[in-house]
């Protein structure tokens, strides 16, 4: 595999839309915290100097690792449009089938795509993690803590589950523009049906009193989305309180779930068909 | 031992059965020539072969074994079109090949050179003509000189002098002892190049073995005069032949393989008062056979 893996590096390192995304997601992942912060320091702090509305630190330990999950995770979309084009490519130019001819086999073929999926959310995650330390210590000065890591650790899931969406995406689809359009339509219309999934959770709660749970984070993308929400966004947990319960147990089971059905769906996608 | 059998392979697309029941092998050390039509199932069979495409029934072996992905490795396969990354130079290109076959990365300069891309070893692959992406992959076939290749109708597209190099090539291997399995449409490449063939028409198996024993299953004596009418009608009462037929200014003579004596032809003709300004043997031209094959 890790010959598979150099041949991967081979195919990308000088590629530009490789390049260039990458860069875009690296600026993204902090240029969305710093924006974040700054709203924070320059509009929210003078309209409300009792931290009401705040809620404390945003960016401070230990909120900082939650706040920073979530604001780099609004940039998830990149990694994955990166992969999907990787995917892609190979039925562009038919490499797939010359990589098989060449000596890989077809199971081969899909887990190196996969494994890169799991790299360069691990990567991300890095970014995170290193975007953490310089708001929570530079940015914000203040004092280390490891409480709410766990953040980090949701956003390693989320990322996983994009990248996995966006490979499966492009195993099915194959054709470039095609699977760009399908992964983007895909995210919207996910959210808008998370939506009507909460509207109708709210109504059995008050209606039967039967608590559900958030239905809206069941879905593939909005379970790993569920796991990460903004610490600072003070009207959604005023809300809460009179929204079903998060089991936040299931929907993170269910993240797995969906992750291990997307790899065994691009495997034996990859696996019967003709190339 | 054979490199290559096929066994009762089938496949359909749909409605379509692009190959109905195809049986043969390959010998080692032979240029084995697939010859058939557009859309006979040339590529459909290599594909099965290489794991591209996923048979409807039938098995196959490669080296007397079942196959996988590791002796795909020792055959340098280059399948109906180039498949290279267009963003990435010749060479680059190259090395991904050489790391997926786990061979031959030192024997890229070689391979450029033999097909007389080294000078363009740096530039992207979407630069390339048509002829020149045949060639790369060509090249990419010959990586760490595999024993055996595999080649989808290789002239495709080269100019004659292409045409003329890559022929000189197969020979070339093919004296190295190489084994070279070729599909072609071209019944002159193939009567050129190939010591065996296996002829497809639309998905069957029409015949296969050694050229020689395939295409010249009789012999054709041309002759010809100024008085065609009297030389027909002469050739009438010699003996031996199978069939007669007439053409503009010849007359050809088909014989039993090995049966035609010229001599006692050109003899009959002289005693009869007709002298022959025309006489040749020949062996049934591969593309008659062709055309009496597949239609």
């Amino acid at each position: 595999m890790i010959k598979l893996l150099k041949v991967e590096w081979m195919k990308i390192r000088s590629y530009n839309a490789f390049i260039v995304i990458s860069a875009f997601f690296a600026v993204g992942v902090f240029a969305s915290n710093y924006l974040a912060y700054s709203f924070k320091k320059n509009v929210i702090d003078p309209a409300d100097p009792t931290g009401l509305i705040s809620a404390g630190s945003p960016f401070g330990f230990p909120n900082v690792w939650q706040t920073v999950s979530y604001y780099s995770g609004l940039m998830l979309l990149l990694p994955g449009l990166l992969l999907l084009i990787l995917v892609t490519n190979e039925f562009t130019y038919r490499t797939h089938r010359q990589n098989i001819i060449d000596g890989i086999s077809r199971n081969q073929f899909t887990q190196v795509k996969l494994l890169m999926g799991v790299i360069a959310a691990l990567v991300s995650t890095l970014l995170v993690f290193i975007a953490v330390l310089l708001f929570g210590l530079l940015v914000n000065t203040g004092s280390f803590s490891f409480s709410g890591i766990v953040n980090i650790w949701y956003f390693f899931l989320k990322a996983l589950t994009y990248n996995f969406i966006a490979i499966l995406i492009g195993v099915l689809v194959r054709r470039t523009g095609f699977a760009i359009a399908v992964f983007f339509i895909y995210s919207v219309l996910e959210n808008g049906i998370s939506i009507l999934l909460l509207v109708w959770a709210i109504n059995i709660k008050k209606n039967n009193n039967i608590d559900l749970g958030n239905m809206g984070n069941y879905l593939p993308m909005n379970a790993a989305d569920g796991l990460l929400y903004s610490p600072f966004d003070s009207f959604t947990n005023m809300a809460n309180k009179f929204l079903p319960s998060d089991y936040t147990w299931l929907v993170f089971l269910l993240a797995i779930i969906y992750l291990a059905l997307f790899y065994f769906w691009s495997q034996q996608r990859m696996l019967k068909s003709d190339l | 031992m054979s490199i290559l059998s096929v066994e009762n392979l089938c496949k359909n697309y749909g409605q379509v059965q692009a190959l109905k029941g195809v049986s043969f092998s390959v010998p080692r050390g032979t240029v084995f020539g697939i010859l058939g039509p557009n859309g006979s199932g040339k590529t459909t069979l290599l594909g099965i072969i290489m794991d591209i495409l996923k048979p409807t029934s039938g098995s196959y072996n490669l080296f007397d074994a079942t196959p996988d992905e590791t002796y795909r490795r020792k055959i340098g396969t280059f399948l109906e079109t180039p498949n290279f990354y267009h963003y990435l130079s010749a060479q680059k290109n190259l090395e991904i090949a050489a790391a997926l076959k786990e061979r031959g990365a030192q024997d890229i300069p070689r391979v450029l050179d033999l097909v007389n891309l080294t000078q363009r070893k740096d530039s992207r692959f979407s630069t390339y003509s048509l002829g020149m992406k045949q060639r790369l992959a060509i090249a990419s076939c010959l990586l760490g000189d595999p024993e055996v290749l595999i080649l989808d109708e290789p002239t495709n597209g080269l100019d004659p002098v292409g045409i003329a190099e890559i022929r000189q090539l197969i020979k070339q291997l093919h004296q190295q002892g190489k084994t070279i399995i070729m599909a072609s449409h071209l019944l002159d490449e193939v009567e050129k190049v190939c010591t065996h063939v296996a002829i497809l028409k639309k998905g069957n198996l029409v015949a296969a073995g050694d050229v020689n024993e395939i295409l010249a299953n009789e012999d054709i004596v041309e002759i010809g005069a100024t008085d065609m009418k009297q030389l027909a009608a002469i050739v009438t009462s010699m003996q031996g032949h199978s069939n007669i037929k007439n053409q503009d200014k010849i007359i050809q003579l088909f014989y039993p393989i090995g049966t035609a004596d010229v001599e006692s032809i050109n003899k009959h003709c002289f005693n009869s008062g007709v002298v022959l300004n025309h006489l040749q043997l020949k062996k049934k031209s591969l593309e008659a056979k062709f055309f009496e094959l597949t239609n």
